[in-house]
């Protein structure tokens, strides 16, 4: 049977198939209702210094191939997490990821000091990408990103990956900056700004007007960032996160260069897709003969399947 | 009722938790133009489904998030719809043959029994198809009801429910609301489920009486509690629809007027 885990960053992943942050919730939702022997790692939901209520009703809007959303990182704030789910977080039988948020480079380093100590967490993930929190895009300005990386980097015990936006600044100056102060990794991409418009009341749907686009829509976005990401980074570990409801989109995120692939939109509308894709995987390469996962890792970088 | 052979060949080998899609089929129709109940059928539907509580339904390989529905009844038969015709899904449920399959994941949400005071009489207020949970409740606790509203603008829901004494706009009855103050009395608490502006009505009317709760919707999500697509605000801090809902108490819902 073939391989489906990977090592990266020190880490073992059983295999690359990762739960997003925000539909995998905080751990609890999930324990005990998915195999998690097959799932690579859980991101958890971002957490912010202080609790979030999040943005008010209508939080998701359809679209053709996917929703808008605009949750607003509501979370229980750290402290809360850190009495109430840590936890269950930790049992998970995966590697577990914490998604942190602030609006400062201080508040954010003050969060991933003591939860990258924390037994259990295997990595911490930065959204510095919300399109539905605050005003401000703090992955659309690369100084900014380099900023924030930085100050994280020098106190965490763990590896960070750095989540950036597809749609906003200059990506590659972006990317560049999280790696170049000390992001083992980025996680591309969180979802794209959207909005839509309720034609029978002649307003937008949402109130802030703005959500996320998420779902098969992104996907071709998705996987030109991590195309473009592999190939001025070939050293990065990339979690492609961005449309990936099936194993073709899963096939396709790992060619185009990503170690691992985030499953975010799918997770909502599918909670098994995640360990069915995994099972999806193997039989696909043991149908070709392929012994593991890390041979697709980039395989469009490298001219594809040689013809025998 | 179909072929029930075709019916459980082909339905799928899976049994998974109520967190994954089980493939049913439709197996019986009632359509008017406004409302349709259908069956749905399944060798892995989840039975035993209460009042209240709701289930997603995704027409088969759509891409897109899957729609919630009370149920109207559920049994070792299959899961009960009333629905309205328009909509994504529901277009599907009325328009496709007998036999299309569908997606079926739940149930979801707190059955009313387990939010409600169970030693209290109720009025059950419905407007359109959010007379569906209603119904169920009625038939399931029948000695908790006082009295029943439930208002629909045109007539074509009778045929669907000719025994359930619906109020009529087009036949001269008066909105729900009204129909509700009319019949409401001293010391009944209130289950309602319906419109937006229908509840508003009502909780204009009836804020300060104990006992009376109201269904809330939103566009669901995941429906296992993870992705807060459907939270609210309440008195007890942010709480989900699909989870801790979809019926609050008034007292908890101080912005509803």
């Amino acid at each position: 049977m073939a391989e489906l885990a990977i090592q990266r960053v020190g880490v073992r992943f059983q295999t690359p198939v990762v739960l997003a942050s925000g539909p995998a919730g905080l751990g609890h939702e999930l324990h005990g209702q998915l195999d998690f022997s097959r799932i690579g790692a859980i991101t958890a939901k971002t957490l912010t210094p202080e609790p979030g209520q999040g943005n008010p009703q209508p939080r998701l809007v359809d679209c053709p191939s996917g929703a808008l959303n605009s949750i607003g990182l509501e979370n229980p704030g750290i402290e809360a997490f850190l009495q109430h789910d840590l936890g269950v977080l930790q049992s998970l039988d995966c590697v577990r990821i914490l998604s942190l948020a602030a609006t400062t480079e201080s508040a954010l380093a003050e969060m991933a000091e003591p939860g990258s100590a924390l037994p259990g967490i295997d990595l911490l993930e930065l959204n510095l990408s919300c399109p539905n929190a605050g005003n401000r895009i703090i992955g659309a300005d690369p100084s900014a990103v380099a900023s924030f990386t930085r100050e994280v980097t020098k106190v965490a015990s763990v590896p960070v990956l750095v989540k950036l936006p597809g749609d906003s600044g200059d990506f590659m100056a972006a990317a560049a900056a999280a790696l170049e102060n000390g992001a083992a990794g980025l996680t591309l991409i969180n979802t794209l700004r959207g909005t839509r418009i309720d034609w029978t009341q002649g307003k937008p749907f949402l109130k802030r007007v703005y959500g996320g686009l998420c779902g098969p829509a992104i996907l071709p976005i998705a996987l030109a960032r991590v195309y473009e990401a592999r190939e001025a980074f070939p050293d990065a570990l990339i979690v492609g996160t961005g449309g990936v409801v099936n194993l073709s989109g899963l096939l396709e995120m790992l060619m185009a260069g990503a170690d691992l692939v985030g499953i975010g939109f799918g997770l909502m509308a599918d909670p098994e897709l995640p360990q069915r894709l995994a099972g999806e995987l193997t039989d696909w390469l043991d149908v070709r003969g392929l012994d593991a996962v890390e041979q697709l890792i980039g395989l469009a970088h490298k001219g594809g399947f040689s013809v025998h | 009722m179909g072929d029930k052979n075709q019916i459980d060949q082909c339905a799928t080998q899976h049994v998974g938790s109520r967190f994954f899609w089980n493939r049913a089929q439709l197996a019986y129709r009632e359509v008017t133009a406004r409302y349709a109940i259908v069956l749905l059928v399944g060798r892995n539907l989840p039975q035993g489904i209460r009042p209240g509580e709701f289930v997603l339904v995704r027409y088969t390989e759509d891409p897109c998030l899957p729609r919630a529905f009370s149920v109207l009844s559920s049994s070792r038969e299959g899961i009960r719809l009333f629905v309205k015709t328009e909509g994504r899904v529901r277009e599907k449920f009325s328009t496709s043959p007998l036999g299309t399959e569908f997606d079926v994941r739940g149930p979801y949400g707190t059955a009313y029994e387990d939010k409600v005071s169970m030693d209290r009489d109720y009025l059950l207020v419905g407007g359109g198809s959010g007379a569906a949970p209603l119904l169920y409740f009625h038939a399931a606790h029948p000695d908790r009801v006082a009295g029943t509203v439930y208002g629909f603008r045109t007539e074509d829901a009778q045929e669907l429910l000719p025994e359930s004494g619906l109020a009529i706009e087009s036949l001269g009855a008066a909105r729900a609301d009204d129909e509700a103050h009319r019949v409401w009395k001293e010391g009944q608490g209130i289950i309602a489920c319906g419109p937006e502006p229908m509840l508003r009505l009502l909780a204009q009317a009836y804020r300060g009486q104990p006992d009376i709760y109201v269904s809330l919707e939103s566009r669901i999500g995941c429906g296992i509690g993870t992705c807060l697509g459907c939270s609210i605000e309440t008195t007890r801090g942010m709480q989900r629809i699909c989870t801790e809902g979809p019926l609050f108490s008034l007292e908890e819902l101080p912005w509803l007027s």
